[in-house]
């Protein structure tokens, strides 16, 4: 069926694996999300916060660099420290929030479209389950998040190591992996819901607009749960809250969050399983009315 | 040597949303290069096409396409299936070259086979000229023609066409089924056609299933319905001699025709195999009779599916 042979033909070719096939969706995905310049300045900006934390940590052990700015090392160690405190909240907790307005730009641009024109038809007659679609949509939000987040925190953490020898990294080993843990678990907690309220209101603005009310409105209840009844029960729906007891909780440091580790854990599980519930029930081939 | 297992086989294949019973109890083994489905508004076509996509869950039984089961080997079925649907349905903001290269990859070509395939099926379908056109500026008719372009580019063995011809202008729809048609006398896909318009079927298929309240009402073989009618005869005769028609209807008998007298100039008759009309003729130059006119039965799809639709009562 070559472009001057107007004659029907099938393929013959060669197929790729069926098991990686989610990763076509990703890819377009990813794609289609950098072709808007906007989208690609703010995602530039987003690296900014960790590059002033890189020169901050590299003029912290270079001693001429500070005599060249007239700044003496002793004024910024008495600054600041680079421990896990620093990667905890100093980096990580300002990257979330940027990666929450990330999640905020792309999530429903991924699956309001596809809903509101009917293609799931075309996705799912294909050698491709709902799984696989929705797994396809979420890698796109867990590249954007983790490209932001623990990739440059790991970059921060190889360096500092680096620079601060065996003894730093022994005692702050943990640093690393739970920088991952807590972004993964924050990229599924945040990106599940926009995606489900996405496929349900199947209008980008709207969907925008209906995940700040629900986490707005969420964190009102919860402090006003909290003040009245003097219960940590209303950090439960509080996202800011959960997250800071589940960071505390991964970091293994002091939280700020009167509220148990279960809880937090509870919490970001029966999110993750009610938006994936939601979710299933509306990313199929056609709507059944019983 | 096995014999190659039929394109669809249906297995007492029911389907039920909520109390609403949608398919009941369909049974059949189909194996035509294109197969109609017909059948009213609301009489399943698009449910039994939905189910054996695997979008639906049978209720009960199951069906088989080229052997497979549905349910058990869905995901392998869905490679070698190309869908048409009947709604819209394109991703939005996306040229419709790239639309349709994404949809190649999905069913597992290598990226630069599945460009390759996606310019190859945009000339095929005759849309060479819009292919880097977004998607959403198509007309109707592009936008069939694109659900088309994006079902057969990774060239499946068997096409599901849901309604291809909807909202087609006369010269569309006649491109439409003219490369329905092409694709099926190709001979590398089998097509199965959704509709409810008769003539759309009769033009591109061989074998018509007619559904009537998710029940199978009909299944006919329009090739071998064809062949049929060519036997049977209605004859308008005129003679000036006495006796010359009844001497001319004892001729024919003599050659193995069943013959029916209608009235004194009409004669009905079902020619047996090794006899043509020639020998009809030749009999008639015989006895000295005139064969004013010579009809073969019609019996069109039309009848079929009227026949089809007929209550037990006789009514429609």
């Amino acid at each position: 069926m070559a472009v001057y042979d107007h004659g029907y033909r099938g393929y013959e070719g060669s197929l790729m694996p069926a098991r990686s096939r989610f990763l076509v969706i990703s890819r377009y995905g990813l794609r289609d999300v950098f072709a808007s310049r906007l989208f690609l300045a703010f995602f530039a900006f987003c690296f900014a916060w960790p590059l002033v934390l890189l020169a901050a940590m590299y003029l912290r052990y270079n001693a001429e660099a500070l005599a060249l700015i007239d700044v003496s090392a002793a004024d910024l160690l008495d600054f600041f420290e680079v421990n896990t405190w620093f990667f905890q909240n100093l980096f990580l907790r300002a990257q979330l929030y940027l990666a929450f307005v990330v999640v905020l730009i792309v999530g429903p641009s991924l699956l309001s479209a596809d809903l509101r024109n009917q293609a799931m038809p075309l996705y799912l007659s294909r050698p491709l389950t709902r799984t696989d679609y929705v797994l396809g949509k979420l890698l796109v939000l867990g590249v954007l998040v983790s490209a932001i987040t623990w990739a440059p925190g790991l970059l921060l953490f190889a360096i500092q190591a680096s620079l601060g020898g065996t003894e730093w990294l022994a005692e702050h080993w943990r640093v690393a992996p739970s920088m991952v843990v807590v972004s993964a678990v924050w990229t599924l907690c945040m990106s599940l819901p926009m995606l489900a309220i996405a496929a349900w209101v199947k209008w980008k603005p709207w969907a925008r607009i209906l995940f700040m009310g629900a986490i707005l409105s969420g964190t009102a209840f919860g402090q006003f749960y909290k003040e009245f009844y003097d219960s940590w029960l209303g950090s439960m729906v509080v996202a800011f809250d959960v997250t800071a007891a589940l960071s505390a909780s991964v970091f293994g440091t002091e939280g700020n969050v009167q509220m148990p580790d279960v809880a937090a854990w509870l919490a970001a599980g029966l999110l993750v399983a009610v938006s994936a519930a939601m979710l299933y029930r509306r990313v199929r081939a056609f709507e059944v009315v019983s | 040597m096995t014999a190659a297992p039929p394109v669809i086989d249906l297995e007492a294949l029911s389907v039920r949303f909520g109390r609403h019973q949608v398919l009941d109890d369909l049974r059949g083994a189909f194996s035509g290069r294109a197969i109609g489905l017909l059948g009213p508004n609301g009489a399943g076509k698009t449910t039994l096409l939905n189910t054996l996509l695997g979008f639906y869950k049978p209720t009960a039984g199951t069906a088989r396409l080229f052997g497979m089961d549905i349910t058990a080997q869905g995901r392998e079925l869905r490679r070698q299936v190309g869908y048409m649907p009947e709604r819209d349905a394109f991703i939005a903001g996306i040229s419709g070259v790239r639309f349709v290269r994404l949809m190649a990859e999905l069913s597992g070509l290598p990226p630069e086979a599945a460009l390759e395939r996606a310019h190859e099926v945009f000339f095929y379908v005759g849309l060479g000229e819009a292919r880097y056109r977004n998607v959403e500026t198509y007309s109707l008719g592009m936008k069939q023609l694109l659900k088309l372009a994006q079902a057969i580019v990774h060239g499946p063995s068997l096409l599901f066409l849901d309604e291809p011809t909807n909202g087609l202008d006369p010269p569309a729809r006649l491109r439409m089924l003219r490369l329905i048609r092409e694709i099926r006398d190709s001979g590398k896909a089998n097509v199965v056609v959704s509709s409810h318009l008769l003539r759309d079927v009769e033009e591109c298929c061989e074998e018509v299933l007619v559904l009537n309240r998710g029940r199978i009402a009909t299944y006919c073989n329009l090739a071998e319905e064809r062949r049929s009618n060519r036997r049977f005869l209605e004859l308008d005769l005129g003679s000036e001699r006495e006796g010359a028609g009844s001497s001319f209807r004892a001729a024919i008998e003599g050659l193995g025709c069943e013959v029916a007298v209608v009235n004194r100039r009409r004669i009905k008759a079902v020619l047996p195999p090794g006899i043509e009309v020639r020998h009809i003729y030749a009999s008639a130059i015989e006895q000295d009779v005139t064969i004013r006119r010579l009809d073969y039965k019609r019996t069109s799809l039309e009848d079929i599916f009227l026949k089809a639709m007929e209550g037990d009562d006789g009514r429609l």
